[in-house]
């Protein structure tokens, strides 16, 4: 850096001394006096400018949460184990291309697929994830956003191999794991700014809950949100239905099924070897 | 495009079809599995005693646990209608299965029911029970002629190893 300047000045130097010959002796005289003052006092030594350090805030740091994304942990299923371990072999390989950052349902992301036709070949997409379904790589995550207007909602196939990019603009979990009802609810709750620029998030500590209790349009509904079923805690029930039709909702409740030994599914282990697996994995790739 | 419903398709489904519904069903299993904790030894249909025999092993499992655990007393409480068993089962059933880890519970079967409906019968038991057995042991006579060949053969055996050592 120190150098060009040095070879800048030289060059703006050489070029004053083309255009005026009388500058020439002038200069010739003060560069010499210069000279001579310098070298009278000691020699000092070059120090380089400080580099400036730069903070790209833009790029995320890899989470040092222990988290394990929900498509690895496969189903209870009759299949053979080797069928998921192939899978999640396919997968890991995929995911050394592509980035697959951490988030949860509920966080804003922002993916670019490519598009044939599309200006640029690429199509960038940004929403609230409202779910993440299938296991393996059939994975897929529903963003929702209202644009003109519009409700969309948009399904990609992480593993896919036309998926370029996925970025976390907000990482933060709400009260459920799968948000479909923000299809009722009204739409300043699932409108999210395209041009968003990405929140930064600590890699360490906690993800945020955002407990915010959606309002909902009128009834009909695209589902009785409202049933046991569902169990939805991110609904404002007290403001578009009376204790009522609560009470007739609970009608449908079928309390014996926590106490069924039968539908449960304990993946504590599971998802430990998996875990251990991925780690060794990335260990052994490093 | 489906072209049968998924109503009549089972495939995959673990539970059996008990009772009324799914309601009754549960019911039906907690009446039989809190009998079962009292007495030890039942008898019931055969497909809910092999509905009640995995319920009774998995509440065995949560009786490990340990009274102290909150989930296992809300699972005991659930299931045994009669709350003076729910002391039995942590004292007295959890203990017993101490060093086994599965296979807690019998299932015999028994010749059909002499009613109307002619049921298949079988009878259900935790191990350990105070009972005589439910299948007589069986000893081996000692003198038919091969058990006769097989003790010479083993004497034998056991005196050439006194005499090398």
């Amino acid at each position: 850096m120190a150098a060009c300047i040095q070879r800048l000045d030289r060059a703006m130097f050489s070029i004053r001394l083309l255009r005026n010959v009388q500058l020439h002796n002038e200069r010739s005289l003060s560069t010499s006096l210069h000279r001579l003052a310098l070298d009278t006092e000691q020699p000092s030594k070059f120090t380089p400018p400080v580099k400036p350090v730069i903070i790209d805030k833009t790029q995320s740091v890899a989470s040092l949460r222990k988290f394990l994304s929900p498509e690895f942990v496969p189903p209870r299923q009759r299949t053979k184990p080797i069928k998921f371990t192939i899978e999640r072999k396919d997968m890991i390989r995929r995911r050394k291309v592509l980035n697959i950052p951490e988030f949860y349902v509920g966080s804003i992301l922002a993916v670019t697929m490519t598009d044939p036709h599309a200006t640029g070949k690429n199509n960038r997409f940004v929403g609230i994830c409202i779910q993440r379904g299938g296991r393996g790589l059939g994975a897929t995550l529903v963003l929702r956003n209202i644009i003109d207007n519009q409700g969309v909602e948009i399904c990609y196939e992480m593993y896919s191999p036309r998926v370029q990019q996925i970025e976390v603009l907000k990482l933060e979990k709400r009260l459920d794991d799968n948000l479909m009802y923000l299809r009722d609810a009204l739409p300043e709750f699932c409108t999210v700014d395209t041009d968003m620029k990405p929140q930064p998030s600590s890699p360490t500590g906690e993800v945020p809950v955002n407990k915010t209790r959606v309002r909902m349009l009128p009834k009909p509904w695209s589902k009785r949100w409202e049933r046991p079923k569902y169990d939805v805690k991110g609904i404002r029930f007290d403001l578009c239905l009376s204790p009522e039709q609560l009470e007739h909702a609970q009608k449908w409740a079928q309390p014996w099924v926590e106490y069924d030994m039968l539908k449960e599914y304990d993946t504590s282990k599971l998802e430990e070897d998996i875990y251990t697996e991925l780690q060794q994995e990335a260990a052994a790739a490093k | 495009m489906r072209l049968t419903l998924q109503l009549l398709i089972s495939h995959g489904r673990v539970a059996r079809r008990i009772g009324l519904g799914p309601e009754s069903r549960i019911n039906i299993l907690r009446n039989i599995l809190t009998g079962l904790v009292r007495h030890e030894r039942i008898e019931t249909t055969t497909g809910r005693a092999d509905e009640v025999r995995f319920y009774a092993e998995k509440l065995i499992d949560y009786a490990k646990k340990g009274d102290t655990d909150e989930k296992a007393m809300k699972m005991a409480s659930f299931w045994l209608t009669e709350k003076d068993l729910v002391p039995k089962l942590f004292k007295v059933l959890a203990p017993r299965f101490e060093t086994q880890s599965k296979d807690y519970t019998r299932m015999a079967r028994l010749p059909a029911r002499m009613n109307l409906d002619r049921a298949k019968m079988a009878v259900l038991e935790y191990k350990g029970n105070p009972y005589p057995p439910l299948s007589p042991i069986r000893k081996e006579n000692e003198l038919t002629l091969i058990n006769q060949l097989l003790k010479a053969y083993r004497e034998e055996r056991s005196q050439l190893f006194a005499a090398k050592t």
